[in-house]
């Protein structure tokens, strides 16, 4: 990956403020005042699963949509709002749809110089472009002669060569295979870094969001539940929901003390303050919080291996630890390979500090 | 990302249908509506005449014509026609495309054009071609010869093309379960392409409804034949309209038929959409049989017609070949096909945009509204126009060209609509949007992007209509201005009189007109699938 292409012309990357959103389509509500804040030259990934309102909050966005209320800013510019809609052909916004939407009677070059001014359509710069998109020798194919990485590489080339203020991209690697994924992933990161472009991605996969974005803003309900940094968002979410939603996670009852909380696992140190002692909790401990050793002499809690399953970088073991207060096994992830057999006795202790919230709202499971 | 190489792991993450469909679409803009609704109107306007007459004539007079045993026996001779020939052409025409598509024919590429080419020769110069050689063709018998050879085309392309598409892997797998050739040719081979075999039996079966001129020619006796007859020769108008509602209604049949057997089941593709070359199956000592029957068939099909009309031009040398003539008659022929082309492309555009972009339930019904012109032959639809005219119009554009342009129009405006909609179907709203997030303004986007991308479609479309009317008999006939002559009117006033050699070349332009542009089309629409088409 080169570095960008030295005659982008000059254009600070715009901060992106919406707020209130609302969008209905017939009678099924889609955004319910959704607010989102992102600040120039990051990228943000929307996560959410399927059908939570991505697309349709992208598409407002983009100018393909008007909202039914609500405003949208982009660069201190209101763009959108209950009287004013600018359409997407002066917002200066790049977008990445999910197939790429490549023109079919274009070359690569023809694609990638497509928003440009005649004169720099066959130039250094959609050159360049292709250089930083990795793609230098397939300027003249067609679109249905590449891969569909390759397609969408080339839509980001389209998408950045007009040195749009915000880049948004709707599940640019859905289409692609697992092992491809990871690696296309990896480029458009590292070549939205170099553009410096404020950048939206929408995403259903949580290993995609954490790994890849700034912040994540998680959408649920027609709102953004939390946007936080991924580490934040992982290890403080904001309740079980999104706990169980951005990664697994054993979630357990306890009761609240000064600092500490009672747990089946034991007594363990909290993060934040719970606000009242004695209070029902429900705390979080994620897989990799738990270290397990074969026996029961130690300190910590017992149980029996119910399965391990092996993936190579790590090994996540089930363990039940037979107790009333807890019904499902707990998940541990460690490193390596234990060799631990189904069945056999161990202990667990726990990396404190855990996450805990009160119980109440919290739907029974 | 194209329909090839899309991933299966795509289609889970789609959000559900509500947000697609409604989601993505913008109101339906009322002039696309209207206009919509007005083609439509035009296109229905032929039944709704028919109506009116039959109204005026009253329903006992229209009854007590139709219940007559002439009636019994035009339904007999069209019905036994219609099983005989619809059969033969589906055995023929999936047999040769199976060989072309699937074997090791020799000489698959050439066999593949000749077996077409007899499409574009008009079912009134083939029968011409073997009732002006030998009297054996006559009645029921020369009837099934012709219009089997005439026809055979309907079921060979888009059965060919649907072998093409299918999966070779469904044909391998019955073989690893045990299924011996035949048995894989009989319960997969046939099931596969089972919608193309039936999709081009409703359109065989629609052309020997509709046609008039082989018939006549032929000395057999159709509803078409007996419905011309009482019109253009005793001017009796409450029979030619009672004969007629029959008629609509056995096309009407005939569609709905189509209709309820497509419903049941279709042929699924499972899998990576990667498309494999299929293998060919070894032909070995069938091969000599296999080609003589390709010899027969193309030497029947394409030799007899074209080898008849070349005989006649130089066995009637007697007759100066009046070139002036035939120049003036392919100027109107031309002149009028190229109006109607033009004309039909451009009232399918909104009915195929609205039917596309904006997908409902009003779009739908209007669509499908269109297509009932399928079941009106054009000779209904020329005496339906005509006598509207001059029944209520005072005769005020009867014979003259605009209601002949009108006419063909209506008849192949489902031609039109298939190709423009093709075209449409290439340019998604998702291109435009993203010329739009480009910055490209309107005029811009609809220049760099869908106009490039429809450009070929509309073409097509308008080849198709142009090459429907320049070999149009039975409504120009009907509907032709005094004094002017079309090739096809003028073929027909020669060899009405039994003047082979002056109406030969005439047979052999509209040949000759027709088979060139419609190679181009069979290869334009061959290669649609291959080139970027969307997955819908």
């Amino acid at each position: 990956m080169s570095a960008p292409p030295a005659s982008t012309p000059p254009a600070p990357p715009a901060d992106l403020a919406v707020a209130g959103l609302h969008k209905a389509f017939g009678r099924h509500p889609v955004l319910a005042g959704l607010d989102l804040t992102v600040a120039a030259g990051t990228l943000t990934a929307v996560l959410g699963p399927s059908g939570s309102g991505k697309t349709t909050l992208l598409r407002i966005l983009a100018g393909f949509d008007r909202p039914d209320r609500g405003s949208v800013t982009i660069g201190g510019v209101t763009v959108d709002d209950g009287r004013c809609h600018l359409p997407a052909d002066r917002r200066h916004i790049g977008y990445v749809s999910q197939e790429g939407s490549l023109f079919p009677h274009l070359t690569v070059e023809a694609n990638v110089g497509f928003g440009l001014p005649r004169g720099q359509r066959r130039g250094g710069r959609v050159g360049d472009l292709l250089d930083a998109v990795a793609l230098t020798g397939l300027a003249r194919r067609y679109p249905h002669q590449l891969s569909g990485g390759q397609q969408q590489r080339v839509a980001l080339a389209r998408a950045l060569a007009v040195a749009p203020r915000v880049v948004l991209l709707d599940e640019p690697f859905a289409s692609l295979d697992a092992n491809l994924r990871a690696a296309v992933r990896a480029d458009v990161r590292a070549i939205l870094r170099d553009a410096a472009t404020t950048a939206i991605l929408v995403t259903h996969d949580q290993d995609e969001a954490l790994s890849t974005a700034d912040y994540v803003a998680v959408i649920r309900g027609g709102v953004i539940a939390q946007c936080a940094t991924p580490q934040d968002l992982y290890h403080h979410p904001a309740d079980a929901d999104l706990a169980l939603f951005v990664g697994d996670a054993n979630l357990l009852d306890g009761v609240a003390g000064r600092g500490l909380v009672d747990t089946p696992l034991g007594t363990l140190a909290v993060r934040g303050d719970l606000g009242e002692p004695r209070q029902a909790v429900t705390v979080l401990i994620r897989p990799e919080q738990l270290d397990v050793h074969p026996g029961t002499d130690g300190q910590g809690a017992h149980g029996r291996v119910i399965s391990t399953s092996f993936h190579g970088h790590d090994t996540v073991i089930s363990i039940s630890c037979g107790s009333e207060s807890m019904p499902s096994p707990t998940l541990v992830r460690v490193h390596g390979n234990p060799q631990l057999m189904h069945g056999s006795a161990v202990t667990l202790t726990v990396r404190e500090p855990v996450c805990a919230w009160p119980s109440g709202g919290w739907p029974a499971r | 990302m194209t329909a090839t190489q899309a991933r299966p792991g795509a289609r889970q993450r789609r959000p559900p249908v509500g947000e697609t469909v409604r989601g993505r679409r913008a109101p339906v803009p009322w002039v696309l509506l209207g206009t919509s609704t007005a083609v439509a109107a035009v296109m229905l306007a032929p039944l709704v005449f028919l109506l009116i007459e039959a109204h005026g004539a009253g329903l006992a007079t229209i009854a007590g014509l139709i219940w007559r045993p002439l009636t019994a026996t035009l339904l007999w001779n069209t019905i036994r026609l219609l099983v005989v020939v619809t059969a033969a052409c589906a055995v023929i025409g999936t047999l040769a495309a199976w060989c072309v598509e699937r074997t090791d024919l020799p000489g698959r590429r050439a066999w593949a054009v000749l077996v077409v080419v007899p499409f574009a020769i008009p079912d009134f110069v083939v029968s011409f071609g073997w009732a002006s050689l030998t009297t054996w063709a006559q009645g029921f018998r020369g009837a099934v010869v012709v219009m089997t050879l005439a026809a055979y085309p309907l079921v060979y392309l888009p059965v060919a093309a649907s072998l093409r598409s299918a999966d070779p892997g469904q044909e391998e797998t019955a073989r690893s379960l045990g299924l011996g050739r035949v048995a894989t040719f009989l319960r997969v081979t046939v099931a596969q392409a089972r919608g193309a075999i039936l999709g081009g039996c409703v359109l065989v079966a629609l052309v020997l409804l509709a046609e008039y001129g082989a018939f006549e020619i032929l000395g057999y006796q159709t509803f078409t034949t007996e419905i011309f007859s009482e019109f253009q020769l005793s001017f009796n108008v409450p029979t030619a309209c009672a004969l007629s509602l029959v008629l609509i209604a056995l096309s009407v049949m005939v569609l709905g038929g189509d209709a309820a057997a497509r419903g049941r089941g279709r042929a699924v593709r499972t899998g990576a959409l990667a498309q494999r070359v299929p293998g060919r199956q070894r032909l070995g000592r069938a091969t000599i049989p296999v080609l003589a029957g390709f010899t027969a068939l193309v030497g029947l099909a394409l030799g007899v017609p074209v080898g008849a009309s070349v005989y006649w031009v130089f066995e009637g040398g007697a007759h100066a070949i009046a070139g002036v003539s035939v120049a003036d008659a392919g100027w109107h022929t031309a002149l009028y096909g190229a109006a109607a082309a033009a004309t039909a492309t451009l009232l399918a555009l909104p009915v195929a945009l609205l039917a596309v972009r904006h997908g409902s339930r009003t779009s739908r019904l209007l669509e499908r509204s269109t297509y009932l012109v399928l079941a009106m032959p054009g000779l209904v639809i020329a005496l339906a126009l005509g006598y509207f005219a001059e029944r209520y119009a005072h005769g005020l554009g009867y014979q003259t060209s605009p209601l002949l342009v009108a006419a063909y129009i209506i008849l192949f405006f489902p031609l039109a609509l298939v190709g423009v909609r093709a075209s449409v179907i290439r340019a998604p709203v998702a291109l435009e949007e993203a010329a739009a997030s480009l910055g490209q303004r309107r005029p811009a986007l609809l220049r760099r992007v869908t106009l490039p991308l429809v450009a070929p479609g509309l073409a097509a479309a308008f080849c198709l209509v142009f090459l429907a009317a320049v070999t149009e008999l039975t409504a120009t006939l009907v509907l032709i201005p005094t004094g002017v002559q079309t090739l096809a009117t003028q073929f027909w006033a020669y060899q009405q009189n039994l003047s082979y050699g002056q109406a030969a070349p005439f047979a052999l332009v509209i040949i000759a007109i027709a088979a060139v542009p419609s190679y181009a089309l069979g290869r334009y629409f061959d290669r649609l699938p291959a080139g970027a088409k969307r997955p819908l």
